[in-house]
């Protein structure tokens, strides 16, 4: 009977503090931005997953990359580059990179997570590089691993208008992020057909992001909890990211 | 009344032709349905022997809806290989691994 209970015990912790997050996965989205009311399709988005080992550990690189479709390149070309190392179980970063080159400029930071302290630095196009350390909490995440955390989350038990607290680091700083899971809504999700989903709102505090419930993300309502669409909205406009391909899941 | 109709559908055709061959989507259809009802317009306004140009200029206008029409749904939304982002990937990756050491030695000195 011990044993019976110690296995439940054990499998409960396991399925709440172990990620299903697995090396070679591949997500392609379709960006479209909000122009005079219509949306026109402007960049891809590809979100991967890979095994990298060093000597004496072995982390998941997380990596999400924007490129401008071909037909934009010449009026404005983004190349943008988020990666993020972190513990392929628990899903903790120890380091975060951002590489972005936005029609001209170019921006360049990295994160370097050390227990509680992060040392960041950033390269701005024509100024000089900047160093900074700062003390975070224990369960902070950065932009790219906190989009794969919240895909450990379990939803299902979860009743509309409920919400659950996050930390980000961003802009060199802690940031809280509030997500409310509001039900459930069956959307498209690329080769994956028309799926059941959980539709989830997220709040920053940060001028970033604009509105109450204008930044959505719908999660595949299964064990996978894939992104299925993404809409957001920032003081320039409003866009979605439609996911077109799902490999590897 | 016809010179008004006349002015504004000159110029969205104008914008039309131009939204049409920069990269904007549907986004170019805006101008060019402007154009096409102040062109018509323009016509059921103008007598018989002023009819050439409003004609003209609806005829611009439905070349340019097509044309929109066939890129939207004909070119494919590609990203172009990119060598030099391609590097960049390869030199990042290769630098995070070395700097992940760098933070395990650190850790394993503390």
């Amino acid at each position: 009977m011990k044993k019976i209970v110690a296995c439940t015990l054990f499998l409960t912790f396991v399925s709440f503090s172990f990620s299903q997050i697995k090396a070679g996965e591949k997500l392609t989205f379709a960006a479209s931005y909000n122009m005079s009311g219509l949306m026109t399709q402007l960049a891809q988005v590809t979100m991967e997953t890979e095994t990298v080992n060093t000597e004496k550990n072995n982390y998941l690189h997380l990596s999400c990359e924007a490129a401008t479709f071909s037909k934009w390149d010449s009026f404005f070309k983004i190349r943008d580059l988020y990666e993020s190392y972190v513990n392929p179980e628990t899903l903790k970063p120890s380091l975060y990179k951002r590489s972005i080159s936005e029609g001209g400029y170019t921006k360049k930071e990295k994160y370097a997570f050390k227990g509680t302290s992060v040392t960041s630095t950033t390269k701005r196009k024509n100024m000089a590089e900047t160093t900074k350390k700062f003390t975070i909490g224990s369960s902070t995440q950065d932009i790219v691993s906190l989009i794969y955390k919240l895909r450990t989350i379990d939803f299902s038990k979860m009743s509309a208008g409920q919400t659950t607290s996050m930390m980000l680091v961003f802009d060199e700083k802690q940031l809280g992020v509030t997500v409310k899971y509001m039900g459930k809504e069956t959307v498209s999700a690329g080769n994956l057909g028309k799926k059941e989903c959980y539709k989830l709102s997220i709040d920053a505090k940060t001028d970033k992001l604009k509105g109450t419930d204008k930044n959505l993300i719908w999660l595949t309502a299964d064990a996978k909890k894939v992104p299925a669409l993404i809409k957001f909205s920032i003081p320039v406009g409003t866009g979605q990211l439609a996911l077109s391909s799902a490999t590897g899941i | 009344m016809r010179k008004t109709t006349l002015i504004v559908a000159s110029l969205f055709t104008v914008l039309g032709i131009l939204f049409s061959f920069l990269p904007l989507g549907t986004l170019a259809l805006l101008p060019i349905v402007v154009a096409l009802i102040f062109s018509f317009l323009t016509i059921q306004k103008s007598e018989p022997n002023f009819k050439k140009l409003p004609k003209m200029l609806l005829t611009v206008s439905v070349i340019c809806f097509f044309v929109v029409l066939a890129k939207e749904f004909l070119v494919k939304d590609e990203v172009a290989v990119d060598k030099t982002f391609e590097k960049t990937k390869i030199e990042t990756k290769a630098e995070a691994k070395k700097e992940l050491e760098d933070l395990e030695e650190l850790e394993s000195l503390e």
